[in-house]
């Protein structure tokens, strides 16, 4: 038998790989394929896998599907940008549009634990106000959802992750202190620092879901800056090293290498029954009073469209029509330049230092929506790549502007998008390797979209020239994290699910990933879709109290 | 060919920390085996290799005064495997089909232009070439309606500079401090290095920092 | 490309603070690895301050045994003129014998500062010159403090006197310098910066050892009798809220440390509580009438003094939980816990111990 866990499933005989030891095991209920299980899950990363650990603990019978592969850090990963792509979803998409996306590395993962395990573990708050964007802010669309609610979620999640963030945060309502103290800041992070200070703007050390001191088996991080490829130090507190170990504990069943390939329906389509997917190479059906997909912003619609059946002809929980429209990236700018001082951004996490100005403050913006500014550390191969294509650097001058590497320094935002309903996933006529049809991405800027780059690409390059960087350059065609394609709302209408990721048209359909954002903000989504996460599997036992599931 | 490159890291080889705690046994594993990757195709014909290997000589060239990285093996090996990205732009087609058809379009153009295959162009001509790819400006019918720029972008540099820059050879090149688990790193101030972290020469200073960088470990 | 001073050069030359030191490292052959030299100094600065501090903890359980005594000369004789002549009977008097405890504890001060501001410039990668000044200082008075435990005449000794008002300066200055530090990076006085800047109590510790060293110094030409005074005051009362502010002092450098560490352990929550515990008992024995019953506070006092040593254990074993333990000794040992910092508690308490005991001796002082 292989020992492969990309070949051969490692979650399996009662049994699951122990995360925190090399070779080691730990003990896991099975479910039978004919047990009508309480919820069955597709997908097991930020929404998928806290759900999973929340509905677990709250007594339910739960399964948890994933298509990618079940990893031990301290065995599996390499410090190899190469090796590493075996994180990332790479079965094949395609990308069309005015602004073809990239994805694989650049967005979506496949493994138990999903993209938090190769996430660069930037954990922030939405601005408020982001939750009624329509009404307060006049763009986008309102959430169902209250911000003081969502307050008390996003601390639970910052505790279960133990973030390590600044001891006050100068933006926004008052937050609870972070669970663990921030980061010391690099070089790269401080040349943010100081750009902000010479701007006059405040900035803070980036709370991370990385540990700034030990817990249980997690050593604290050692800054060693291969955060995006995978954390095989396990300090970065991904799904796959904490909701999913709770989740097994409580009685939950995890299984790898599991693809889903249709949500199955009862004859007269009111209802689903469970999923059909494949596994060890044969197709299988789990039977499930609840189905819960969570597989992120592309295949999450491409399994309810996949789905389709006589009763719902496109595709489930689609009435609406929008299951697939609204997808929404977010602006991943930067302005890179060259400092006389030694740099060396591949030490420690990525973004160690930001700013949520531009979030907060509306003054002096002529768009919608705000952004964030990170520090950045790219490795090598990424970084060269990114200097090719975007500055057309090539032959010696790419040697020679290579050789900077260690003085090089870079600002990046993660910026806001609007949703668009011409952004969207539909299928193609290509199938994959299971035959299924594969997702087709539409993107496209808007004006709005376009304002916002302009914008945050001034303020970089004021703040990299305040701290005497050289050499400045703009890298305009970049974007990351997705998001929309199964929105929530209060309207079967205008919306796929209600705010308690249920949605519209099936009652035992449920969604919850970053699919069901309505609006992006100008801030990393995983913390958002955790605390999302934990509210709906608290509202799921609220339902089952009352019957009402 | 890059005569008088400036070499900041002189004396420094981050394969020097492989038996460290820098490195892991599964980055030893997969290093070791990109280290054993021979210079010879074993997905793309002999023409398509001959003319992968004059482009990445174009797009990353190499002093000779050291073992070359085989950028072109590294490509090959990425086919082999039939590696993707995990998304494509709509205007390509799949990872194996882009550059077979890639490099013989490429190979026909200048065919057309010069009378000649692409490997025995001068260097010159072959760097107009390739700028005329970028540019999107080829139209050869064996280009199959694919775009000469998007390949160019989403292919044929991003492929060949990732290849290079995932060598060992090339980090050392960089002062890149390589693999790093389970010993990250703990100096991260401006200008601060721990001491198994390359050393920089300022000028000047190249024998002392060469001495200094073959401690490096 | 990089104009930027090179601050690693070390050429010969003085203390940065302008103090005439012996900088060893500074006359090394520049031609051999700064790195390899720095290590070396390191692991020679580190040698020596074990040893020394073995003879301290040495003489301080079998104190009347002549071969310790032995060994504190011997060491004595590398740092200063070996001038602790044979002991007279004179070294019954309590003000020797207190004097004593007082070069102890400077002492083991003087190691924890030795080895934590060793360790942590070599992190800092000796940057800046007067980064060498710390662990020569400390150095010294370490030296200094075992001659001082071996010598038990009744006479001030000028050398020693010298040292530890240099010890006492160097904190002074040490501490301006990590002053400056924090504020001229971005964000100043923030949280960041005191947890990741020049610890700002750090040096606070040098100057400490140099006070206690300076009082032992002052004690021990007190003649025998009632009405022992330092300054006026009555020196075992004095010494007590000395150390009782030291004590606290060092709390709130451990405060910030444990707090950074999210006192994810709740053994981190000790050095909170129990030293600022046997500090507000020695204060208040310090104040209180004479002849009231001081056992709670001694015992407060061993406690911390134990505690300094458990601590480094605790640190050992939070090493052992940094990525890959042990093996990565080469990072964890600047990443982890500090293993030197807690025994500094251990010298304050001894410090205080020997005022109780002061206090004791001579009723009325
Ligand atoms: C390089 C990078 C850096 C990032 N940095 C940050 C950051 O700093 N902060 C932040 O907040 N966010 C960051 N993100 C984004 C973040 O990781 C995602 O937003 C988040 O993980 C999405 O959660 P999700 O539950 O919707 O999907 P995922 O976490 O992607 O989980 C989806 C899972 O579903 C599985 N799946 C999908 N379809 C199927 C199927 N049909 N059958 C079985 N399984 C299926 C997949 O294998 C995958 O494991 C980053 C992403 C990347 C790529
Ligand atoms: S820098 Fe920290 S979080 Fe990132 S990979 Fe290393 S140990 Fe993990």
């Amino acid at each position: 038998m292989s020992d492969d866990p990309q070949q051969t499933p490692r979650a399996k005989d009662g049994r699951a790989p122990d995360v925190f030891h090399e070779g080691g095991w730990i003990p896991m209920r099975e479910y039978r394929e004919t047990d009508e299980v309480d919820f069955v899950l597709v997908g097991t990363g930020a929404g998928g896998g806290t759900l999973a650990c929340r509905l677990a603990e709250a007594g339910f019978s739960v399964v948890a599907l994933d298509a990618g592969p079940y990893w031990r850090p301290l065995e599996d990963f390499a410090s190899d940008e190469v090796e590493q792509n075996k994180l990332y979803w790479t079965d094949e998409r395609i990308c069309d549009g005015e602004n073809p996306l990239q994805l694989g590395s650049n967005n979506s993962g496949k493994s138990v634990g999903g993209s938090t395990v190769h996430f660069a573990m930037v954990s922030l708050r939405f601005r408020p106000e982001w939750f009624k964007a329509r009404s307060l802010l006049g763009y986008g669309a309102d959430w169902p959802l209250d911000w003081r609610e969502m307050w008390h979620y996003y601390r639970e999640v910052e505790q279960a992750l133990k973030i390590a963030g600044p001891v006050t945060y100068p933006w926004g309502p008052k937050r609870p202190r972070y669970p663990y103290r921030p980061h010391e800041v690099n070089a790269a992070g401080l040349v943010l620092a100081k750009g902000a200070e010479a701007l006059g703007i405040d900035w803070v050390p980036t709370p991370l879901a990385t540990l700034s001191a030990p817990r249980g088996n997690s050593p604290p991080c050692v800054y060693r800056g291969f955060c995006t490829i995978g954390c095989s130090t396990n300090a970065k507190q991904s799904a796959l090293i904490t909701w999913i170990p709770r989740a097994i504990r409580a009685g939950a069943e995890i299984r790898d290498l599991a693809m889903v390939g249709r949500v199955e329906t009862d004859r007269d389509g009111g209802r689903v029954t469970g999923v059909r997917y494949q596994r060890e190479g044969r197709w299988r059906f789990q039977r499930a009073r609840n189905v819960v997909v969570a597989g992120y912003a592309i295949e999450t619609p491409r399994l309810l469209l996949n789905s389709a059946t006589d009763r719902w002809p496109d595709g489930l929980a689609n009435s609406s029509g929008l299951v697939g429209k609204n997808l929404m990236v977010q602006a991943n700018q930067a302005v890179w330049g060259t400092m006389d001082e030694e740099i060396r951004w591949y030490k420690g996490p990525p973004s160690l230092a930001l700013t949520e100005h531009w979030n907060y403050e509306d003054d002096g913006k002529d768009f919608f929506g705000g952004y964030a500014i990170m520090s950045q550390g790219p490795l090598p191969a990424l970084w060269a790549s990114t200097q090719a294509i975007d500055r057309d650097l090539w032959g010696e001058a790419l040697i020679q502007e290579m050789q900077k590497y260690n003085h090089q320094v870079g600002l990046k935002i993660v910026g806001e998008m609007l949703p668009q309903e011409r952004n969207r996933v539909t299928l193609a006529d290509e199938t994959d390797q299971y035959g299924l049809p594969i997702a087709r991405v539409t993107y496209s800027w808007c004006d709005n979209d376009h304002r916002l780059i302009d914008h945050a690409l001034r303020s970089m390059t004021q703040a990299m020239q305040a701290v005497g960087a050289r050499e400045l350059w703009e890298q305009r065609n970049d974007t990351c994290h997705l998001n929309g394609t199964a929105r929530m709302g209060d309207d079967p209408r205008s919306s796929v699910v209600d705010a308690d990721c249920r949605s519209w048209d099936i009652p035992n359909l449920w969604i919850c990933d970053g699919s069901v954002f309505p609006t992006v903000g100008g801030v990393n989504p995983s913390l958002t879709i955790q605390a999302i996460a934990c509210r709906t599997g608290d509202r799921i036992k609220a339902l089952a109290a009352r019957g009402e599931l | 060919m890059p005569e008088g490159r400036l070499d900041r890291y002189p004396g420094y080889d981050v394969l020097r920390k492989r038996d460290t705690p820098s490195w892991n046994d599964v980055t030893r594993r997969v290093i070791d085996a990109r280290l054993a990757i021979s210079d010879r195709p074993r997905f793309l014909s002999e023409t398509d290799w001959a003319t992968l290997q004059a482009i990445c000589e174009r797009v990353v060239p190499q002093p000779p005064d050291r073992p070359a990285i085989p950028v072109a093996a590294l490509v090959d090996d990425k086919l082999c495997r039939d590696d993707g990205d995990g998304y494509r732009n709509a205007k390509l087609p799949r990872l194996r089909e882009a550059w077979q058809r890639g490099l013989r379009a490429i190979d026909a153009e200048a065919r057309v232009a010069h009378g000649t295959g692409f490997v025995a162009l001068d260097g010159d001509a072959q760097d107009a070439l390739l700028r005329a790819a970028k540019q999107g400006d080829l139209r050869h019918p064996a280009w199959e309606g694919m775009p000469s720029d998007v390949f160019f972008d989403a292919r044929l540099l991003r492929d060949i500079v990732h290849a290079y820059y995932s060598h060992p050879t090339a980090w050392s090149e960089i002062g890149f401090g390589g693999p790093a688990s389970p010993r990250g790193y703990v100096r991260m101030d401006f200008d601060r290095r721990d001491r198994w972290e390359a050393v920089e020469a300022k000028g000047g200073d190249e024998a002392e920092v060469r001495r200094r960088n073959q401690r490096v470990g | 490309m990089d104009s930027a001073p090179n601050g690693e050069r070390v050429g010969p030359g003085s203390g940065a603070a302008g103090l005439p030191l012996p900088e060893r490292p500074a006359r090394i052959d520049s031609d051999r690895s700064r790195d390899a030299r720095r290590s070396a100094i390191a692991v020679a600065g580190l040698g020596i301050a074990a040893l020394g501090l073995l003879a301290i903890v040495g003489r301080a359980l079998q104190r009347s045994s002549p071969s310790t005594a032995m060994a504190g000369k011997r060491l004595s004789s590398s740092g200063a003129r070996p001038e602790a002549e044979d002991a007279p009977d004179e070294e019954r008097r309590p003000t020797v014998a207190a004097a004593r405890r007082l070069n102890r504890a400077a002492g083991i001060l003087a190691f924890s500062v030795l080895a934590d501001s060793g360790l942590e410039h070599y992190r800092g990668a000796f940057k800046n010159r007067a980064m060498f000044v710390a662990p020569v200082v400390s150095a010294l008075t370490l030296a200094i403090s075992a001659h001082g435990l071996a010598d038990a005449r009744p006479i001030v000794h000028r050398l020693r006197h010298v040292v530890y008002a240099l010890a006492g300066l160097t904190g002074l200055g040490g501490t301006a310098l990590h002053v400056y530090n924090i504020r001229k990076r971005p964000g100043g006085f923030s949280w960041l910066n005191l947890f990741y800047g020049a610890p700002l109590g750090a040096p606070g510790a040098i100057a400490l050892a140099g006070l206690l060293g300076y009082a032992g110094e002052w004690v021990r030409g007190i003649p025998a009798g009632p009405g022992a005074d330092l300054f006026g005051l009555p020196a075992g009362r004095m010494l007590a809220g000395l150390t009782s502010g030291g004590l606290l002092a060092v709390t709130g450098e451990v405060w910030l440390l444990h707090f950074r560490g999210a006192f994810q352990n709740p053994a981190m929550f000790a050095p909170v509580i129990l030293p600022p515990a046997s500090a507000i008992l020695l204060a208040n024995a310090a104040v209180r009438a004479k002849g009231m019953d001081r056992w709670l506070t001694r015992r407060a006092l061993r406690a911390t003094a134990l505690l300094g040593f458990a601590g480094t254990g605790f640190h050992a074993y939070g090493i052992s939980r940094q990525m890959g333990g042990w093996r990565n000794w080469s990072q964890n040992i600047l990443s982890g816990p500090p293993l030197p910092a807690p025994p500094s508690f251990t010298g304050l308490a001894l410090a205080g111990l020997a005022a109780l005991g002061l206090m004791e001796d001579h009723p009325d002082a």
